[in-house]
């Protein structure tokens, strides 16, 4: 663009500024300025608004002197909103920016001054159940039929306000109107722009926000169309748009994590040392990563809603993208493919064919590494919440049989890059060569992770019973479907082990605290698995040999469970039958490890061999598998399926909560660019 | 057409005696004028000898067709016709219009040519093979009679000889004659065939039934008559299709590299572009995948590009005359196709999305070819949503297209993407398995914006289909050095026709749909007795106009899906699943089990040899999928697909190769399927497994895949047993039933490809490139290397053809009766495919002709070489001690093993 016709906007702006500032001073002073002015509202909606003049009058006001206000704040508002079917560009512009700078306003007054109607004020009680609907229609239409990218930014933002204008979802009013009357309309308008692949890529993750909310507004207290409307929708290309807004955004942060990773770790030890110096006194790099993290709860809520109500949704998962937005940035391709957008490149000049350097991957496999990232620490509270969701939505995952029937496709393979936090024993295996494999062995990678990095004095008790869970879950479908994953089982086994082993240990304090009981119960139950149906769904032959071998290396720590827990029942205590089952679950291990450890002691001194070698013992175990016997046990392959209600709906509200806040923190409600550039784009035009 | 009956009427006219030349005369206004002009371009014409046997053949033939080509060709192609043909014509017209004497024009020379021509008996006797082999099909003369044949050949000659002594420039070119022998044994009406002047037996051979596409190429391509190859040209038109198209290779070839054939071939092309995108592609493709040879000479290629554009233009398409009308007013309605099962969409959002395909269809040019917009395959044809579309198809009737919608632009686009992912996974840095998952996030793309009016090329001909989905747990990488080639597993409905049956809606995947309202029901509704009224209620009062879909039979639930999974493996019948049920469902408080057991039923389970070549091998991760039975496969993706239960479900599959030229491979795939017909129609037992090309450019093509074989390599690799072994351990013992079958099946593919070997010198014969089927039979692919081609030439397989130790030992040793059995059978091959020749010869040849391929770098020689390699002088005795020696010379072979080991310690392949 020239320089003089720089010069020249900025001229012509400078008069246009004055003009709308005074209209809106001579409306907050409660004068009508449109009277007698036939063409008023056409002119005023060719004004460019000025956003931070507008905001400035309405926080001047107290909430009475609002209400005082509100005949001249209804006539704006309803203008506005009649203003939105213009066909000319700028108006609407005009009237959506004018409509969400006062919104916003309104809702500030609002959140401190609790007796403030918010419809009442913007387009009054009796003209609420005409209004309130027409806007969303019409927002809805703009959204659908629109052509201006800017635009339909424009109304997303205002849809956006207009849902988070409460702290409190369910005490939302306004949304209540969109629920009953408009909310098909509203539903395709959004799932239209995520089947849009440009769209999509700008616009997408406000759609993704606004649908977690709809679907959020009291769903536990009535029905919620919203509900019904996505666990329904079965548009392809509008189910992937939604997976491809979560994964870009999850793959994002991880490839944000894994660079940051690589310049502290690139620099050898003694920069990792300073680091680790530097960063015991800056605690800056968590809190901030605490408020990123918290910016994913939008996401992590979105996703969980599609996988939880959405069975369509669940190929998505696996669905493998070939990259939409390839790393560095987000915002850098987003803005690319605005701009391209802008300029009405043909689209398939920007989508050729990606290219062959980035990887391809699916939601799941980006799902569970950013699972590995987030789950690292779970002290505070942001991030224990945070990680709870994130295995919350794998528990969904695991439990559900088609995505079950995908994970272990052993054509579908992904490389799963796991993040484990460095620990004092344990070195980080850094394998560039990373080996493809079916989901779930990256899942059951990720549990056997986190059950090996958390047994900390502040026991996760909660999120290791999801963890265990998912295990859990994926063993009773590999048996009950006898599908032979070639997993690394000793990994699991060992870990599982470790974690009883810890339990022991700290028997007393954990003890008091929470049901350890219940989780080693939920451990005994896998090896029980094993044991029993180990046939149907082990990889090989020597792998349950293997198990024994475990088992047996390890029987001191079976036994001492099986002693605390009769220990337990024997005495009166909120733990008692808990324990008593942790007892009968024993059983079979406690029998095999009877079975086998004195024969591999005779052996040994048969054999005059102090320090046997595992090969020498698996062939004890084989010889002596005959003489053993063991019981069956009932509903092994039952678990408790997860539902929602009643157990996680606080959390769920609280989750809603948070990302409300952060919604409202972090979002330009009403972004000057935009409005600049539809006046720009129509200036030059007409 | 116009010209064939026209044809038929003329000769209808010449059997019953009337003089031919009365028709001719009425069709040549303003011949007369010409005398001066052919004097002139006589000599000059002349020049080259070599065509002069044929100058008498072209004025019968000429006076009949002129005719049809003025009809056929009228417009444009006239005058470019009338150029080309030039005076020709004219000359000949002049003749029989005048009947005058031309004497005076003859030069000598071309007389001493013709007989010079006479000489080589070789030729005509092969000439004369030939066409009794032909009668033998047609008229059910069998070759015994071509003995019979030979007498009356040589007394007709001489009568016409002297018939048409008025006329010097007539020679005695064998062929008349001969064809004339042929048409009185075919019992012509002898007595009129003596009055019938001689000159109508080129026409009346073309008349006859025998006159077939063979022959027909084969002339177009020998003759240098324009009359002649005018006449041919028209005749194209009434064979059937398929035996033309089977030439299509030649034809495009001809068209490029021939400009005089071009224009008489066009309008052939041109109609069956027409009527047939299908077809329209098929020459797109050929004329990409020769004319890009063509480059040096600039004025060769504009042909085949001109074609080429013309037809990607779009302008060769059916006309309809009530076109105009009916786009006019394009009735959109919502969709025809929404059936019942397509519960969650309202009629609300069925609307909008009606409303979302009609705005596509105004921009689709922006969307074709754009993965992401799930359109990309669509050309925007909306003939099949409007009212007339829907009627058309409740009633069974066809819709043919009448928007302008581009017609070639889906399947274009769709085989463009499909070769980008080929010349892509090269690039794709990370071993085998990154390329895979980097395949099936194409594919997935792909998907995306399937099903559509595209199909795969090379299964179009023999099942017309819409592409439904590609299955992506099976794509596969396919083993290759540098390339990438793959193979992918396609679901596609079959049609009657591509071009007029509607495409089917798209369906989501397999699983039924309804988990997530039953969670709604038990999240949100405490009481389910109600719950549906509810929501029924509910959104009524919404006015979503939307029949809530709720039966209870539809619902899905976890416990369906258990139940049924237990109820499937209870159908397997294994013994120990059976008793783990009843142990399950039992109070087994009580219950023991040893722990023996357990461990004794998992070994048992690996010992079924099938579940272990099943595992995945992260070096060579396609051949997991490779290894899997087709009908297994087939059930497995039908069980697992939304569109598995429509009744033309088929699966196919296909291999894109990227970055080889498989004009080679088309040429051997040709030769193949002609070789397995001769032999079919000889009624003998050698079997061969011909696999369909198709040529996208110079360097791309599709492959069809052989199912249910693996090759040599591969089961040396997983099962470290000899051949012989693996015959036992697949087949059974020595004597049954089932290794006798497959022995004989062996026998007898190994003689087929022997003879193809040898006659083809088909060169890298590594045991990567030989394949075994699951019935015995052996299967050579990979024909990048033959005729006068090696790997980088180095010349390592000298023998005639691979035959080692260990096919022997399969077919039972040296001194066996099947080994017997196989060298008879390959004499016979021999013996058939010689007598045959020509049709072979001629497919090499025409393909030799301005070609460049790598197989044609001897030039000439590279065809009598090949000719040389039928051993027409060998007597059937000497030919059998040929084999003997051939089959000794392999078998002893040095350089066979030399080059399994050169290939083990090159390419690792056993």
């Amino acid at each position: 663009m020239s320089n003089s016709r720089k010069w020249g906007n900025v001229s012509s702006k400078k008069p246009s500024k004055g003009k709308v500032v005074q209209i809106y001073e001579s409306f907050f002073k409660g004068e009508d300025p449109s009277v007698g002015n036939e063409h008023f509202w056409h002119e005023f909606f060719l004004l460019k608004p000025s956003v931070s003049k507008l905001e400035s009058e309405l926080a001047k006001l107290n909430g009475e002197q609002l209400t005082q206000l509100k005949d001249n704040l209804n006539l704006i508002c309803v203008q506005c909103i009649d203003i939105l079917e213009d066909s000319s560009q700028i108006r609407i512009a005009v009237a959506l920016q004018t409509l969400c700078t006062i919104l916003k306003a309104i809702t500030r007054k609002a959140a401190s001054e609790s007796n403030l109607d918010i419809v009442n004020i913007l387009v009054g009680h009796d003209s609420s159940k005409k209004y309130i609907p027409l806007l969303f229609e019409r927002c809805s239409s703009i959204l659908s039929s629109n052509p201006n990218s800017e635009i339909k930014n424009l109304a997303l933002r205002l849809i956006l306000a207009l849902a988070t204008g409460s702290e409190n979802l369910s005490q939302n009013t306004i949304l209540e109107y969109s629920m009953n009357y408009t909310s098909q309309v509203l539903f395709e308008a959004l799932v239209y722009i995520l089947q849009d692949p440009d769209t999509r890529l700008a616009l997408g993750q406000f759609v993704i926000q606004l649908l977690t909310l709809f679907v959020n507004f009291s769903k536990y207290e009535g029905t919620n169309p919203f509900v019904v409307q996505l666990s329904i929708l079965d548009i392809e290309l509008a189910l992937i748009g939604y997976s491809q807004v979560i994964t870009n955004h999850l793959a994002d942060f991880c490839w944000q994590y894994t660079t940051q990773n690589a310049d502290t770790h690139a620099g050898g030890w003694f920069s990792s040392l300073t680091n680790m110096v530097g960063s015991m006194f800056v605690s800056d790099e968590g809190s901030c990563r605490n408020q990123q993290l918290k910016n994913h709860n939008a996401i992590l809520l979105a996703l969980y809603e599609a996988v939880h109500l959405n069975r369509n949704f669940i190929t998505n998962l696996v669905q493998t993208q070939a990259d939409t937005s390839s790393p560095p940035s987000p915002t850098a391709t987003l803005d690319n493919i605005r701009a391209s957008a802008e300029s009405n490149q043909a689209p398939s000049q920007i989508h050729l064919m990606a290219n062959p350097a980035s990887q391809p991957t699916s939601l799941l496999a980006t799902f569970i590494e950013y699972c590995s990232i987030v789950t690292q620490d779970t002290k505070p509270d942001t991030l224990f919440n945070n990680g709870k969701l994130c295995l919350l939505i794998l528990t969904c995952i695991s439990e559900d049989q088609y995505a079950n029937s995908l994970m272990h496709d052993p054509n579908l393979v992904y490389k799963v890059q796991l993040h484990r936090s460095p620990m004092r024993h344990r070195k980080i295996p850094s394998d560039p060569s990373l080996p493809a494999q079916p989901l779930a062995c990256a899942m059951l990678d990720f549990v056997v992770e986190f059950i090996t990095s958390h047994k900390m004095k502040r026991f996760p008790m909660e999120l290791y019973l999801l963890s265990i869970g998912i295990a859990q879950r994926l063993v009773c479908y590999q048996k009950r479907c006898r599908v032979r994953l070639s997993y690394q089982w000793p990994e699991l086994w060992k870990s599982l082990i470790a974690l009883l082993r810890f339990l022991l240990s700290h028997e007393g304090t954990l003890a008091k605290k929470m049901n350890i009981f219940q989780l080693a119960l939920q451990v005994v139950n896998i090896f029980n698995l094993f044991i029993t149906y180990g046939d149907t769904f082990l990889p090989s032959p020597t792998s349950y040999d293997e198990l024994y071998y475990e088992m047996i290396r390890m029987h001191q720590v079976f036994n001492n469970l099986h002693a605390m827990a009769l220990r337990y029942s024997s005495i009166e205590g909120e733990f008692k039958e808990w324990a008593q089952k942790l007892a009968n679950s024993l059983v079979n291990v406690r029998a095999i490890t009877s079975h086998f450890v004195p024969k591999i002691n005779t052996w040994l001194t048969d054999q005059g061999l102090s320090t046997p070698s595992e090969d020498q013992i698996l062939e004890v175990v084989r010889c002596n598998y005959d003489s053993l016997m063991l019981k069956l046990q009932d509903n092994l392959d039952h678990y408790e399926r997860y539902s929602e209600s009643p157990h996680h709906e606080s959390f769920f509200y609280t989750m809603v909560q948070t990302v409300i806040s952060d919604i409202n923190q972090n979002i330009d409600f009403t972004p000057e660019e935009s409005v600049q550039k539809v006046f720009q784009d129509f200036a030059s035009v007409s | 057409m116009s010209l064939p009956t026209f044809a038929v009427s003329l000769i209808v006219m010449s059997s019953e005696g009337n003089p031919p030349i009365v028709a001719s005369c009425e069709q040549g206004p303003a011949s007369d004028a010409l005398p001066n002009v052919h004097g002139r371009t006589c000599p000059t014409r002349r020049g080259p000898n070599s065509h002069q046997r044929n100058l008498s053949l072209d004025f019968r033939p000429m006076k009949i067709s002129l005719p049809p080509v003025a009809q056929v060709t009228a417009g444009t192609t006239v005058a470019a016709l009338a150029a080309t043909t030039q005076h020709h014509r004219h000359r000949s017209l002049d003749l029989d219009l005048h009947r005058i004497p031309e004497v005076d024009v003859t030069p000598s020379p071309e007389q001493q040519c013709s007989k010079a021509k006479l000489l080589p008996m070789a030729k005509s006797s092969k000439l004369k093979e030939d066409i009794t082999s032909l009668g033998s099909d047609d008229s059910g003369i069998c070759g015994s009679d071509s003995s019979a044949e030979t007498r009356p050949k040589g007394s007709e000659e001489t009568i016409a000889t002297e018939e048409v002594k008025s006329e010097p420039e007539e020679e005695q070119p064998k062929e008349v004659v001969i064809k004339q022998t042929v048409e009185t044994a075919a019992a012509e009406p002898a007595a009129k065939e003596n009055c019938v002047p001689k000159k109508d037996n080129l026409l009346r051979f073309m008349e006859s039934s025998m006159f077939q596409a063979p022959l027909a190429i084969s002339y177009l391509f020998t003759t240098k008559e324009i009359g002649v190859q005018t006449y041919i040209a028209n005749k194209l038109f009434t064979f059937p299709e398929q035996e033309v198209d089977f030439y299509l290779p030649q034809l495009i070839s001809m068209y490029i590299h021939i400009p005089e054939l071009a224009t008489l071939i066009f309008p052939y092309l041109k109609q069956r572009c027409i009527k047939s995108a299908e077809f329209s592609l098929q020459v797109v493709w050929l004329l990409k995948s020769y004319s890009s040879d063509a480059h040096l000479t600039s004025k060769k290629k504009s042909d085949g590009t001109k074609l080429k554009t013309l037809i990607l233009s779009d302008k060769l398409r059916p006309r309809s005359f009530h076109d105009r009308e009916v786009v006019k007013h394009p009735l959109t309605a919502p969709s025809p196709n929404k059936k019942a099962h397509q519960r969650s969409q309202s009629d609300a959002s069925a609307l909008i999305v009606g409303q979302a395909s009609a705005e596509a269809a105004e921009n689709s040019s922006t969307c074709l070819g754009d993965l992401r917009s799930g359109r990309a395959f669509n050309t925007g044809c909306t003939c099949f949503n409007t009212h007339r579309g829907m009627v058309n198809n409740l009633k069974g009737r066809q819709t043919s297209c009448i928007c302008s919608a581009p017609r070639l632009e889906g399947e274009v686009q769709f085989v463009d993407k499909l070769l980008a992912i080929g010349h892509l996974l090269p690039e794709v840095s990370g071993g085998k398995e990154a390329q895979a998952i980097r395949l099936r996030a194409e594919i997935d793309q792909i998907n995306l914006n399937l099903p559509a009016r595209v199909w795969l090329p090379i299964h179009s001909s023999s099942i017309p289909h819409h592409v439904l989905h590609i299955s992506t747990a099976f794509s596969a990488v396919l083993n290759s050095k540098d390339k990438a080639p793959f193979i992918l597993y396609v679901e596609v409905l079959e049609v009657d026709n591509i071009e007029t049956s509607p495409v089917p809606q798209k369906m989501l995947n397999a699983l039924r749909s309804t988990k997530s309202e039953e969670n709604l029901l038990t999240n949100e509704r405490p009481s389910p007795s109600n719950t549906s009224q509810n929501l029924a209620t509910m959104l009524h009062s919404n006015s979503m106009g939307m029949l809530y879909p709720y039966d209870n039979d539809d619902c899905w639930t976890q416990e369906d899906d258990e139940i049924s999974q237990q109820y499937v493996n209870k159908m397997k019948t294994d013994r120990d699943t059976i008793s783990q049920i009843s142990l399950e469902s039992s109070d087994s408080r009580d219950m023991m089990v040893a722990a023996g057991d357990i461990r004794r039923r998992l070994s048992s389970a690996f010992s079924d040899p099938r579940t272990l070549a099943r595992r995945r091998d992260p070096e060579d991760p396609s051949a997991n999928v490779l290894s899997e039975p087709w009908m297994d496969k087939v059930q497995r993706i039908r069980d697992s697909s939304p569109y598995g239960r429509l009744a033309n479900w088929r699966l196919l599959s296909v291999i894109i190769k990227c970055g080889d030229d498989l004009r080679q491979e088309m040429l051997a795939a040709q030769m193949l399927e002609m070789l397995q017909n001769t032999w079919k129609d000889e009624k003998l037992a050698l079997r061969l497994r011909p696999y369909k090309i198709v040529c996208l450019s110079a360097d791309s093509g599709f492959i069809e895949p052989v199912l249910n074989s693996v090759s040599l390599h591969q089961i040396k690799k997983q099962h470290q047993m000899s051949l012989l072994e693996y015959f036992h351990a697949n087949f059974g013992p020595p004597n049954s039933e089932e290794f006798l079958e497959a022995q004989q099946n062996f026998v007898a593919s190994c003689a087929a490809y022997c003879v193809v070997c040898y006659l083809l010198q088909v060169k890298d014969r590594h045991n990567g490139n030989i394949l075994l089927d699951d019935k015995g039979h052996l299967i050579h692919i990979d024909f990048g290397f033959i005729l006068s081609t090696s790997p980088r030439n180095l010349g390592f397989e000298t023998s005639p053809f691979k035959l080692t130790q260990e096919f022997v030992d399969v077919m039972g040793g040296e001194e066996s009766d099947m080994f017997r059995y196989f060298k008879l059978l390959i004499l016979q091959g021999l013996l058939a495919a010689r007598k045959h020749m020509d049709n072979l010869l001629i497919l090499v040849e025409i393909m030799r002709s301005g070609s460049q391929l790598p197989c044609f770098k001897s030039g000439a020689a590279t065809v009598q070489a090949l000719k040389n390699r039928f051993h027409l002088t060998l007597t059937e005795e000497k030919l059998e001690r040929l084999v003997d020696k051939m089959v000794c010379n392999s078998l002893d072979s040095l350089s066979t093993n030399l080059y399994d080991r050169y290939q083990y310690i090159t390419n690792g392949i056993l």
